[in-house]
């Protein structure tokens, strides 16, 4: 009993650390630009494939491999923003617009995904031996135990860049009145951009450690960004220490709850958790209230 | 050959029609960003394909079908009356998801990942011609339909809620009540194109019923013009023919499906930012 109680608590923490560098991103990019940006999904998808890409098809080494996924991955949300959400925040568009065009570029990158890959699911190979090692009864392999230790690096250097640095202080005043920190002096603009390269870049890690605990297939953004955007609803949308919170949570939410229903509804208790708090409480655990409408 | 293929598009039209007409009841008139209207139609195929199996009659189970649909959009808009905006967008989507993963795990029932098969199709249907009669006659019902209730007091009602909820409600207009009813019968109809999909393709899986096949309905209400249901006819029509010509340029079709999907991809956002109200809208996507 106490070994299964280890096991889906360790399961969970894994699951809730990729979802929570999904999340970071995603909150980060939407505490300053105030929409959802869903096509994060489709960042992670074509970062995981580019990742496959150099390190199996072309045998480049995995860590320099790792370190052009996560450029590739900041440039792609930068790209984003420029070359499409800019465009579109000129034009004066609705927030509503915004997450109809992310949710048709998610769909755009996963099927671009699938037209250059292919339907069949591709794996990279290890630079570190993978086997489970029991401790105490729990299985836990390498990669689940880097994932959980990256997340919680990547936890605290966020809060150190928001609280601490100039560029996080310039975030924080614009996702708290864009106009006034406009009349300051702070670029929106600038601070939208370097929000998607941060949020996107966190997420290349993410698609790093995805691809390696995971197959890689075209139709794992769209689950991948549910996921992360459940984490920070319940985690308060826009907060990205809540986003964090919010997708530990939920991984252990849904480890735990194939205690009860078998483990295909895992995905069904993610959404219904999402359901509930956006009706409940939309501002989730550590949101501001001013941020919801 | 060449007429058996035909047949199949205007079939497809057909149903796409009575989809992007019910979106249009929502989304166009009741300005509800409903982005879980793929949920009505993956609920009214599973329920027309289980009552059908179950040897229930085919014009029952299409009205059963639709209602179970209709009272699933009830269900939905309980809770989401006071939500507007992106909010309203994120649960209706967060529904469709809830519904999809039901669909996919609740094996005993939905047959799980490898769907329903062998759906059956009324003799008197059999021949796809006759049933594309059928589908346009329900079709043309629906339109009228909808374009009917659209002209009552029923439709100013929701178009005024649309405009500024506060001002309908200090007229003394009960708004949550009608709203709600736009959410019921937009979903009754998705419910109703649903099970003619079902009947038509004699075969359902949960795939049919993603984010994915979201793209192409929303791009027929969005080109057709917000609360124009002639544009939302038109913009069906260009919608489904548009990528057929991928068809006839030797593509295999594992290239075909994501080249669809990339076009229209392509295209919403395109016509979202060049030409937001479409062929006929008279309002903006807010």
């Amino acid at each position: 009993m106490t070994s299964i109680f280890l096991q889906l608590l360790v399961n969970g923490l894994v699951a809730g650390s990729i979802y929570a560098l999904v999340a970071a991103g995603f909150s980060l990019i939407y505490s300053t630009n105030k929409f959802v940006h869903f096509a994060h999904g489709g960042v992670i998808v074509l970062s995981s494939y580019f990742l496959y890409w150099i390190s199996t098809t072309l045998g480049l080494d995995f860590y320099i491999s790792s370190f052009l996924t996560i450029l590739f991955a900041t440039f792609l949300g930068y790209s984003l923003n420029k070359v499409l959400y800019q465009k579109f925040r000129a034009k004066k568009a609705s927030n509503s617009v915004l997450l109809v065009a992310s949710v048709a570029i998610l769909i755009l990158l996963q099927s671009l995904s699938l037209l250059i890959f292919g339907a069949d699911v591709k794996t990279i190979a290890l630079p570190l031996s993978n086997h489970s090692m029991n401790i105490g009864g729990v299985f836990v392999t390498p990669v689940q135990v880097i994932i959980v230790i990256i997340s919680l690096f990547l936890f605290f250097s966020l809060r150190l860049l928001m609280q601490k640095t100039k560029i996080g202080k310039a975030m924080r005043a614009v996702a708290d009145n864009n106009e006034v920190a406009e009349i300051l002096g702070i670029s929106s603009e600038r601070v939208y951009s370097t929000s998607f390269a941060i949020g996107s870049a966190i997420v290349g890690v993410a698609a790093i450690l995805v691809s390696l605990e995971q197959n890689i297939t075209p139709l794992m953004g769209t689950s991948l960004i549910i996921k992360g955007f459940t984490g920070s609803v319940i985690g308060g949308i826009g907060s990205v220490t809540g986003a964090i919170v919010g997708s530990l949570f939920l991984g252990l939410a849904e480890n735990f709850g194939t205690w009860f229903v078998s483990a295909g509804f895992k995905d069904a208790i993610a959404f219904i958790l999402l359901f509930i708090f956006l009706l409940i409480k939309p501002q989730g655990l550590f949101g501001n209230k001013n941020n919801q409408k | 050959m060449i007429d058996a293929y035909f047949i199949h598009l205007l079939i497809l039209i057909g149903i796409y029609l009575i989809l992007g007409i019910s979106l249009q009841l929502s989304l166009g008139y009741g300005g509800l960003l409903n982005l879980g209207h793929i949920a009505f139609f993956g609920i009214g195929a599973y329920a027309f394909a289980l009552l059908s199996l179950h040897g229930f009659p085919f014009a029952l189970s299409i009205l059963v079908a639709s209602i179970i649909s209709g009272l699933f959009g009830w269900l939905l808009s309980v809770p989401t009356k006071k939500l507007k905006g992106d909010y309203l967008a994120l649960v209706t989507l967060g529904f469709s998801f809830v519904v999809y993963a039901v669909l996919l795990n609740w094996t005993s029932i939905t047959g799980g990942a490898f769907g329903l098969a062998n759906i059956p199709r009324p003799s008197f249907l059999s021949d796809n011609f006759l049933f594309l009669l059928f589908v346009y006659a329900i079709a043309v019902i629906s339109y009228l339909f909808i374009s009917r209730i659209c002209g009552t007091r029923f439709g100013k009602l929701i178009e005024a809620i649309r405009d500024d909820e506060l001002a309908a409600k200090s007229l003394g207009k009960n708004t949550l009540k009608i709203k709600s009813w736009g959410l019921v019968i937009s979903a009754f109809f998705a419910g109703l194109a649903g099970s003619l999909f079902a009947s038509y393709i004699t075969f359902i899986d949960p795939s049919s019923f993603t984010l994915t096949t979201l793209i192409p309905i929303l791009l027929i209400v969005i080109i057709g013009g917000l609360t124009s249901l002639p544009g939302t006819v038109l913009a069906t029509i260009v919608v489904v023919l548009i990528p057929e010509p991928l068809r006839f340029l030797g593509f295999s079709s594992s290239v075909i499906g994501p080249l669809q999907q990339i076009l229209y991809a392509l295209l919403l956002v395109v016509i979202i930012y060049y030409k937001p109200r479409g062929f006929y809208g008279k309002i903006d996507l807010e």
